[in-house]
């Protein structure tokens, strides 16, 4: 109960990493968040869905991995010295690798500083649920569960 | 008393009483004299009913007492064993089954009293004796112990002279007085824990002033089912009563604001009386038991861990193949110490070699550990075709050898249902009835089989009967008439081909072909149950004489010895096991079949898959002169996978693919190879 009372008390902020996907910057929930890994050989899966790129060895488990972009219906990823792969731990789905161009920082955002009134539209934006401003800068907020949804709006 | 740490011992026992009881049931009902079984069965009776008691499962305990007690006048050779008796035994011992897998999904046996049962079988001891059935249910049934306040309002009761004070000093301070009369479920095993969290979850609001009966008391569990406090607040009553029923094992919170304290002249005795009996009922080990112990587990979540009963001996291999790693570790550190300078040296290689060794064996000793008979799950089969046998009024007898084939645990855990759907279906659908029995010179009994046997890396069950088999002639017309097949393609089709569309899912909705084939129900369920493990099941069936379901299954699941293959730049691994032979084909030697590349080998015609094409791998620009062919088999049918290169043999451990990547039939898992490279497994059986 107190702790209740402590967060009411104090704005409710949460963290999200920044990452770069072709000209836009988005934010990853940090609660979803596992780990980030370096770029390293994907195996191809046949036959997987289109924007699984394939599975990773990650300390001795097999983890998909997703392309963003293809999911969100850009062009194909191409891989650079910067390119990271972002390792969502979602419950009860287990792990799951997203690759992402580059990534950016740590920002803490508060609910006062996210706009949700972009969630509604059409197309890929279904994949955010809101924009966050960080002084200059604006973050899409990624909707995780849009994201690692079945339903293929690329 | 806490016994959760029990719970697990006493669900296993539990499990092997109650298939003792059920084998030995069957035996009596074909032999009503035989003095050893009887004297079993009470035995096994006896232990479940002190078992259950020992936990404080009250319902359980009383059913064996009085299961019990038939089986004592059965052995002092008061009663016959007769068909009526063994019907209610095995009612009983559903009953029972019913109690522990409530147990087994939340710690508590339920609130089923079974009173039925229990009166029937009273009156087989009461029948015995030569008395009239007995009207009424046992005197020491649970009398189901409601709280007697049923009433709507909150009985206030007396309170003593400092009581009173304190009562009138909390209202002074502007405190609300409410009292509340709480009753924790009939079957709660803790009431004393469940009456202090009732406490502190109400203490959140105010002060507990009064306590009836007295805190002490309540903490001894000296009290029936229900106690009862006031408690000063100044917050409002519906948020004081909410928290209470929060607490689970709660019954009801009956609560209301105490006002001046006119009416308190008007107690009702009736709390003091109540307190008595439940003084001297409280179990003796209540003594005060510590709150933390009341844990419940989350509900949903089975309240015990699946295990596995290790053989001592398995233990005690495992322990010495750890003792050589450790010896072969220090080989290998002291190696590395001394000559650091020729690492390449013979020795190291030796060492290498005997790790090797010791980790196969190692691994085969885990995978021991893990495996366990079929037993487990095939002996409640008996019962169950017994059953069936009644109530289809077929005769029939089950047959089964090799209950002690040892599969993985995971395995042996969800092949029952697959199999017990292929029985039903071979005792329902299979067996004709007795005068077309009669007819096609039949014995009279019909014979339903369970076959279990290892075959290399495989477990092989067969399941089948001597009953009509499947008319293919009518499946091939159900067929074309629902449009999966034209009539041409029909006529090509082998028996086995067309017996395959019985597991088609669409296929087994169709209630008609039921009726023509008497097969078909849910088929397609048992064909895909089969193949999570990483099986496969084929038939074989004659009209008129009977089908045969043959169910194929890996001995384990999680290690398996591969063939390491590679496409263009991409590697895959094919189970050993389903592999036969490998070759080297010359281009020129592949011949068409039906538009289709085959290769003729040794007498048999086997399709060529190119694994590049199904794979979508681009196809190589110019095709060499051979063609490296592995030729790969389940049951009867084979396939020749085309491979650009065998990289050779190797142990893999497989890992599932995630539940992300969906609709990939051909990639059965992944694994990490050597150099921490992911290398796919190719699912063979699909390709044939």
């Amino acid at each position: 109960m107190d702790d209740n009372k402590l967060e009411t008390m104090d704005k409710v902020t949460k963290q999200y990493i920044v990452v770069q996907i072709g000209s836009e910057k988005y934010g990853i929930d940090i609660g979803y968040v596992d780990n980030i890994v370096r770029m390293q050989k994907i195996t191809r899966v046949p036959k997987a869905q289109v924007y699984f790129k394939g599975i990773i060895n990650l300390r001795g488990e097999v983890v998909p991995v997703m392309s963003v972009r293809i999911k969100m219906g850009l062009e194909d990823d191409v891989f650079t010295g910067a390119s990271r792969i972002i390792i969502l731990k979602i419950e009860d789905r287990g792990a799951l690798g997203v690759i992402v161009d580059e990534v950016c920082e740590v920002v803490t955002l508060s609910e006062d500083e996210i706009d949700r009134a972009v969630g509604s539209t059409k197309g890929k934006d279904n994949f955010i649920n809101g924009i966050g401003k960080n002084g200059d800068t604006l973050i899409s907020l990624f909707e995780i569960n849009a994201i690692i949804d079945e339903k293929d709006n690329g | 008393m806490d016994v959760s740490q029990y719970l697990e011992i006493f669900i296993d026992e539990s499990s092997e009483h109650l298939q003792t009881l059920s084998d030995c049931i069957m035996t009596l009902e074909k032999e009503p004299d035989n003095k050893d079984t009887i004297n079993e069965v009470f035995r096994a009776a006896h232990s479940l009913k002190g078992m259950a008691g020992t936990m404080g499962f009250k319902r359980m305990q009383h059913l064996t007492h009085d299961m019990e007690n038939v089986f004592q006048e059965v052995r002092s050779d008061k009663i016959q064993v007769d068909s009526a008796m063994i019907d209610l035994l095995f009612e009983c011992l559903n009953a029972i089954e019913a109690y522990l897998d409530n147990v087994k999904a939340s710690s508590d046996e339920g609130t089923e009293d079974n009173e039925l049962i229990i009166k029937e079988l009273n009156d087989f001891i009461a029948k015995a004796k030569g008395e009239a059935p007995a009207e009424e249910a046992p005197k020491e049934a649970p009398a189901a112990e409601q709280p007697k306040d049923d009433s709507e309002g909150f009985q206030k009761f007396e309170l003593d002279d400092s009581e009173r004070k304190a009562v009138a000093e909390a209202r002074e301070a502007g405190n609300h007085i409410y009292g509340m009369s709480v009753s924790v479920s009939k079957d709660c095993l803790l009431k004393a824990a469940r009456a202090f969290l009732v406490f502190r979850a109400v203490e959140e609001f105010g002060q507990i002033i009064v306590y009836r009966p007295s805190s002490q008391d309540v903490e001894d569990e000296k009290f029936d089912l229900t106690f009862s406090f006031y408690i000063a607040s100044t917050e409002s009553l519906d948020k004081i009563t909410a928290a209470a029923q929060n607490v689970s094992e709660i019954d009801r919170v009956v609560s209301a604001e105490i006002e001046e304290e006119k009416k308190e002249e008007a107690p009702e005795a009736k709390e003091e009386k109540k307190e008595a009996p439940a003084a001297s009922g409280a179990p003796a080990g209540g003594s005060a038991p510590a709150p933390t112990a009341a844990k419940k587990p989350a509900a949903g979540k089975p309240a015990t861990n699946r295990t596995v009963r290790v053989d001592i001996e398995k233990l005690d291999a495992l322990m010495n193949q750890v003792s050589e790693l450790i010896i072969a570790k220090n080989s290998l550190v002291s190696i590395s110490s001394t000559d650091s300078g020729s690492i390449n040296s013979q020795g190291f290689h030796e060492q290498i070699e005997y790790l090797e060794r010791i980790t196969t064996s190692l691994h085969e000793s885990v995978m021991k550990v893990r495996m366990v008979p079929i037993e487990n799950v095939v002996n409640k089969f008996p019962r169950m075709i017994r059953d069936l046998s009644r109530t289809l009024n077929k005769k029939m007898e089950l047959t089964m050898t090799g209950e002690d084939t040892e599969l993985d645990r995971t395995v042996v855990d969800q092949i029952g249902d697959p199999l017990q759907h292929l029985l039903r279906n071979s005792a329902d659908h299979g067996l004709e009835n007795a005068e077309l029995r009669a007819q096609r010179g039949k014995p009279e009994v019909g014979n339903i089989f369970l076959n279990a046997y290892q075959e290399g890396n495989n477990v092989i069950i067969q399941v089948g009967d001597d009953g009509n088999g499947i008319d293919t002639e009518a499946v091939k017309q159900k067929a074309i008439e629902r449009g999966i097949v034209t009539p041409e393609q029909a006529e090509a089709m082998s028996q086995k081909e067309i017996v395959n569309f019985l597991f088609m899912p669409s296929f087994s909705m169709a209630k008609k072909i039921t009726d023509i084939s008497g097969r078909g129900v849910g088929l397609d369920v048992v064909k895909s149950g089969i193949e999570q493990l990483g099986g496969d099941v084929e038939v074989k069936t004659k009209l008129g004489e009977g089908t045969t379901f043959t169910v194929r299954l890996p001995l384990t699941l999680a290690i398996i010895q591969a063939l390491m293959v590679e496409v263009r730049d991409e590697k895959y691994a094919i189970a050993l096991g389903s592999i036969s032979n490998i070759e080297d084909i010359p281009v020129k030697e592949i011949k068409y079949v039906q538009a289709k590349e085959v290769i003729h080998l040794r007498g048999s015609v086997i399709p060529l898959v190119r694994l590049d094409q199904v794979l979508d791998i681009e196809p190589k620009d110019e095709e060499p002169e051979s063609l490296t062919v592995v030729i790969v088999k389940r049951g009867d049918s084979q396939a020749g996978l085309v491979v650009d290169n065998l990289m050779g043999q190797q142990e893999i451990v497989i890992k599932s693919l995630g539940k992300y990547i969906t609709g990939n039939k051909l990639i059965s898992g992944a694994t990490i190879l050597g150099d921490g490279e992911v290398a796919l497994i190719l699912d063979v059986n699909v390709l044939m």
